[in-house]
């Protein structure tokens, strides 16, 4: 109950700050003198900014509450949706569906069509995953090496197809496919932000009681099982709802790397592996780093915008790096 | 307690067990012991419900194991593996809480506090509760696993069942009796445990029963008086030894050689 208390308490906190910094600070003021607001003002700090910001916090915690429960499925720091090949999938498919679907895409109403590289990429998602779960676990035991490396194979086939894909693809679908592999928020409205808070809802209420599973499992699947855990359900819920999660959040925001690696790693620093812990924590760690990381990549170049993958991926590959290191004996 | 009867388990042609019964009553201290390779581990596994293969009858407390709820069968029964995890990155007390597990939602309880506590005593590791697991030595974790094992069983339910696969190895010779005590002061209440050791002299002190398997099969069964005859321990192990009288207490004593 406190966790909620101070998610919520650090999350308003996270939300005012960025009032605080940005240039904007008279458009803070402005929201409470609604009356005498020009149509302009409304628009951006409610429909661009306020639905950007909520879609950041949103796709954030989402993001690292995926990279922390496939750490503990996979029971290595390493696994996370880029790494593993998740991305790649999702991707994938959502980029096959923009091109191909795109030929009936405009007789369907605009949640369907959202829904079209939703679901595609949810597909994609689950598809990598039960792929790579297969060739790197056999009896309950990972072998980490075969899990980077059909990643990596994944990662591959993803990126020739979707390659091909943008040779062969119209100028507005080139625009689609290019936002989908950087990544970014820009693209935030409230129907996006009310499906995702639908998504989060339904994934976190099965998916955070699960970290005394998770720390369960450290002791491998037998042991987990004497401990009164039905291991094969849980198995089969972090895949599908990871799954989910992050081939939602290909779908709406593209790929933005690494937010569930770097948001583990940093409470692994303070907690240790506990999942009673960090699964819930990760939840508000990843809409604090993504918020703070979306709001200096529109304002570091402004008035133009960096790719928040760009920024995420400049933090997150030297940790995975000293990842690597620290592992680089049990590997 | 436990009846469990043709247990055959199979590794592609290979019977690991063929055609195996066991029957443990309440109370009962069974060790099984045997040669390397004998089945003795996988005959834990199977009775453990760990693996599941073919039509097995395993009827524990006169309802089939595998008809148990998961969650319910944790409170009733627990057990302690031979391979533990070498990594855990979480600190000695979140190792042994994790025998609460079955009894808590989210926040451990009072209760939970105070079994993983007396059994962080018992077990001799109160003073590491604040270490790092990763840091331990092999006798140290496994008496951190003993203590959460124990304290998964520690609650109001009557006869309960713990499965140990070796719990001695790495241990001192203090820490060896200690557990075993533990484990002899549990069988005293009623409940039962199953355990694979590797010392027949100690098998001897503390079981009740003793199971001598050798290559998949049971090649004696019975009080330790009974199984432990020069001629049972030779045949299993291929190696001479003399029986005596131990002088304190009357046990078989066996020495090789």
């Amino acid at each position: 109950m406190l966790l909620i208390i101070l998610a919520t308490g650090a999350l308003y906190v996270g939300v005012y700050d960025f009032n605080g910094v940005s240039p904007f600070t008279v458009l803070g003021q402005l929201i409470q003198g609604d009356p005498n607001l020009a149509l302009s003002d409304k628009y951006v700090i409610w429909d661009v900014r306020a639905a950007r910001i909520m879609m950041a916090i949103l796709v954030g915690s989402m993001l690292a509450v995926s990279g922390t429960s496939l750490q503990g499925l996979f029971k290595n720091p390493l696994a996370t949706g880029e790494a593993i090949g998740l991305t790649s999938g999702a991707t994938l498919l959502a980029a096959i569906a923009i091109v191909l679907g795109g030929h009936f895409k405009q007789y369907l109403p605009e949640m369907v069509q959202f829904s079209l590289t939703g679901i595609s990429a949810f597909i994609g998602a689950l598809l990598a995953m039960m792929l790579v779960y297969r060739i790197s676990t056999s009896a309950g035991k990972t072998n980490v090496v075969m899990m980077l490396l059909s990643g990596v194979a994944i990662t591959s086939i993803g990126f020739s197809i979707t390659g091909f894909l943008i040779y062969i693809s119209k100028d507005e679908q080139l625009r689609d496919l290019t936002f989908w592999n950087m990544g970014s928020l820009a693209a935030a409205t409230w129907t996006k932000n009310i499906v995702l808070a639908i998504v989060i809802a339904i994934s976190y209420t099965i998916l955070l009681p699960k970290g005394k599973a998770l720390n369960a499992m450290m002791l491998g699947e037998r042991d987990a099982q004497h401990l009164g855990i039905n291991v094969e359900r849980l198995k089969k819920q972090i895949v599908i709802i990871t799954s989910l999660m992050v081939g939602t959040c290909v779908a709406f925001s593209g790929t933005i790397g690494f937010v569930g690696l770097i948001v583990p790693y940093i409470l692994r620093l303070l907690f240790k592996s506990n999942y009673t812990f960090i699964l819930p924590l990760s939840a508000v760690l990843g809409s604090i780093l993504l918020l703070i990381a979306d709001t200096i990549s529109r304002s570091i170049v402004a008035p133009s915008e960096l790719p928040i993958g760009i920024l995420t991926s400049l933090i997150g590959g030297p940790i995975f790096i000293a990842i690597l290191i620290k592992f680089k004996k049990s590997l | 307690m436990l009846k469990a009867n043709h247990i055959n388990y199979k590794h592609k042609e290979f019977f690991i067990l063929d055609e195996v019964d066991v029957s443990l009553n309440y109370g009962e201290f069974l060790a099984i012991v045997g040669p390397n390779g004998a089945g003795k581990s996988s005959l834990l596994s199977v009775l453990a419900n760990e693996i599941k293969q073919g039509k097995q009858e395993i009827l524990f407390k006169e309802k089939q194991i595998s008809a148990w709820e998961v969650r319910e069968l944790s409170m009733h029964k627990a057990k302690f593996s031979q391979h533990n995890s070498n990594e855990i990155p979480l600190q000695v007390k979140d190792v042994v809480m994790m025998g609460r597990y079955p009894y808590f939602d989210s926040q451990p309880r009072k209760e939970d506090f105070e079994a993983m506590n007396k059994h962080l005593y018992e077990t001799d590791v109160y003073h590491l509760k604040d270490r790092d697991y990763n840091t331990l030595s092999g006798g140290e974790k496994q008496r951190v696993h003993l203590s959460r094992v124990m304290a998964q069983v520690e609650n109001q339910i009557e006869r309960k069942l713990i499965f140990l696969d070796e719990p001695l190895n790495n241990l001192d010779i203090k820490h060896q009796y200690k557990a075993l005590e533990i484990i002899k002061k549990f069988t005293q209440n009623e409940n039962s445990a199953i355990v694979v050791l590797h010392d027949l002299n100690l098998a001897a002190q503390f079981a009740d029963k003793i199971l001598l398997m050798k290559s998949g099969k049971i090649s004696a069964y019975g009080t330790p008086e009974e199984v432990f005859t020069a001629e049972n321990i030779t045949n299993a192990y291929h190696f001479p030894c003399t029986i005596c009288p131990h002088p304190v207490n009357s046990n078989p004593m066996i020495i090789f050689g």
